[in-house]
């Protein structure tokens, strides 16, 4: 397994090369030059020369993109425009509250989808199970901030349930309330697929001979499902969640924005806004980063559930 | 074998797709709900293309003595915060978000499909092709479209962009499938061992073959591609006002969530809408066409 995990780094590798490169041209290609706004705009040409010099922007590519590396590895990621404060320093504070809002989406999401996804497969051709898939293909197809909207139109605001703009601190300081709108709305969108694809999973595994044996052993039926099928049925949807991660992602983005959550992906977003180059450059290399750690720690899971692919 | 023999692979992939098609047609009709999702994407898209005719009123025109009034006769959807008719803006918005998603397609079915299919027909290119398209997965649609506007400035540009990247890898992934698929068929075979070209061989014998596959693909990403648009546009990086784009409409609507909710709920509906006729067009598509990328 340690094997398996260490080559699935070095898999990794390139990619997170790439990422880094990517958002390394980000700085390269902005119209604006970076020196100029650092300077303001009534700097002298010997000024902005110097602050070129200092950012090291008059060497060539290759040698600033290494030294780009140094500084990322270093967790130097240059300064805000706007706040002057270190981009790291920014990253901090939000890194936390977006996986927060994370956890907390797949924590609904996960449990609901599973439920949902195996009740339509054991109650197969029925009506609950056309109404849960016709529900699935409704989330699949709903943008995150209809529902969000709804959420903040009728639970946080007419029916003043719960919180809906910002965070309120810490889960384990009182913070649950306002992470559950939020989280729901994200949680929410990935129900949809996540029942889904269980349902085909635990249909598939259904028909299977070991099923028919643990039957014919005489195992209570919940058992049969609950130990035997589901818990075959969840390498696929493993599967699945690492790839819904950039929709994840994607979502957490749109979430935060509207939630006004403390985010990376809000943070990225208002950087852009502003034409605060480092920090959105910052927030889209750890959005980037995450994305490539979700589905490593996927990727994980997936020896960890699924036997055969120690072996292989 | 003769050249003209060999050449029966494509030709039987395309005299079957176009007997197929009727077929296909008629198989989808069949299905109650892929044919209500079928009219119902019809009649969106010829509203979306025919907007200077249908819609009610222009949709840039301000009235500030109807400003964020409800549905009424008179304004079907109501108005918005600057006296503007919704339907009408809906039905451009609808114009703008649909061609987004279809130029997003198209372009990225086309590069990723090309990608896939060179990947697998040169072995020696594939270890490269695939490690870019690596690449390209760690960057999620909506973080490209962040990218971009933050170099280029925000703007339908910056959208198209992003959904083209977005489409590009799995497309190549999915096309590569299929093609090493064909490539292991004895007529590729055939046809390398009496000298037909790369081109013809690429072109006619596995291109022919993948298309399917790549179809019914980009029909389930349709509706996808059209979310990441739309929810770049509510994020402010796609269309501008006064353009009309339906999650742009949406995002201008939150701010006026409490006194008109209509302003950002209809085009959310709207959004719900197609994204659903596409995805369930699409499910019914693939049941047909190939049932093989049944999940």
């Amino acid at each position: 397994m340690g094997r398996q995990i260490v080559h699935r780094l070095l898999v990794s590798f390139p990619a997170l090369l790439g990422v880094l490169f990517l958002c390394f041209c980000l700085l390269q290609v902005v119209p604006a030059d970076p020196a100029m706004i650092i300077a303001g705009p009534e700097a002298k040409a010997d000024t902005i020369a110097a602050i070129r010099n200092e950012l090291g922007l008059d060497r060539p590519i290759p040698i600033q993109f290494a030294e780009y590396i140094g500084r990322v590895l270093r967790g130097d990621l240059g300064r805000s425009i706007i706040s002057n404060k270190m981009v790291s320093e920014e990253l901090a504070l939000t890194i936390g509250p977006t996986v927060e809002l994370m956890l907390g989406a797949m924590l609904i999401a996960v449990p609901c989808g599973l439920a949902l996804g195996t009740f339509a497969a054991v109650r197969r051709g029925r009506l609950s199970d056309r109404v849960i898939m016709a529900i699935s293909v409704a989330g699949v197809s709903m943008p995150v901030f209809f529902i969000g909207l709804i959420l903040i139109q009728y639970v946080g605001f007419k029916w003043a349930l719960l919180p809906f703009t910002g965070r309120t601190g810490p889960i384990w300081d009182g913070g649950l309330p306002s992470l559950i709108l939020p989280a729901l709305t994200l949680g929410l969108v990935l129900i949809g697929p996540i029942a889904r694809l269980t349902r085909t999973a635990v249909l598939e595994v259904l028909g299977a001979d070991f099923v028919r044996t643990a039957r014919a052993k005489g195992l209570r039926e919940t058992v049969v499902i609950v130990h035997h099928a589901l818990r075959n049925a969840l390498i696929p949807v493993v599967t699945l969640i690492g790839l819904q991660a950039a929709f994840l992602l994607g979502g957490a983005v749109v979430t935060e924005t509207m939630f006004s959550w403390p985010g990376v992906g809000r943070l990225a977003v208002g950087a852009i806004v502003s034409s605060d180059f480092p920090t959105a450059q910052g927030a889209i290399m750890i959005l980037a980063i995450a994305f490539l750690t979700i589905n490593l720690l996927v990727d994980v899971l997936y020896v960890y559930l699924d036997p055969r692919v120690q072996r292989s | 074998m003769s050249v003209e023999a060999l050449n029966a692979p494509a030709a039987v992939a395309e005299s079957t797709g176009a007997l197929s098609r009727s077929g296909v047609l008629r198989r989808l009709m069949r299905d109650k709900v892929a044919a209500l999702a079928a009219i119902a994407l019809t009649v969106i898209a010829l509203a979306a293309v025919f907007a200077p005719v249908v819609a009610p009123y222009d949709p840039y025109l301000t009235d500030l003595t109807k400003v964020m009034q409800p549905p009424s006769a008179e304004h079907w959807f109501g108005t918005d915060n600057t006296g503007r008719d919704i339907l009408s803006r809906v039905i451009y918005g609808t114009r703008n978000t649909l061609m987004l998603g279809l130029v997003g397609v198209i372009i990225g079915g086309l590069l990723g499909g090309l990608l896939g299919i060179l990947a697998a027909y040169y072995p020696r290119a594939d270890g490269w092709i695939m490690r870019l398209v690596d690449v390209m997965l760690a960057f999620p649609a909506i973080l490209i479209g962040l990218a971009v506007a933050a170099v280029a400035g925000a703007g339908l540009g910056a959208v198209v962009i992003a959904l083209v990247v977005a489409t590009v890898p799995d497309v190549a992934r999915v096309a590569r499938g299929a093609a090493v698929g064909v490539m292991g068929q004895e007529f590729m075979e055939a046809g390398r061992a009496v000298g037909v070209s790369d081109r013809t061989l690429i072109w006619r014998y596995l291109t022919l073959n993948c298309i399917s596959t790549i179809f019914v693909f980009l029909t389930l990403r349709f509706g996808q591609i059209i979310l990441i648009g739309s929810a770049l546009g509510f994020l402010g990086m796609g269309a501008q006002p006064p353009t009309a784009e339906l999650g742009m409409m949406a995002a201008q609507g939150r701010d006026f969530l409490f006194m008109a909710p209509h302003i950002a709920t209809i085009p959310s509906c709207a959004i719900f809408v197609i994204v659903l006729a596409a995805n369930l067009l699409g499910d019914a598509l693939r049941d047909v066409l190939d049932p093989r990328l049944q999940t």
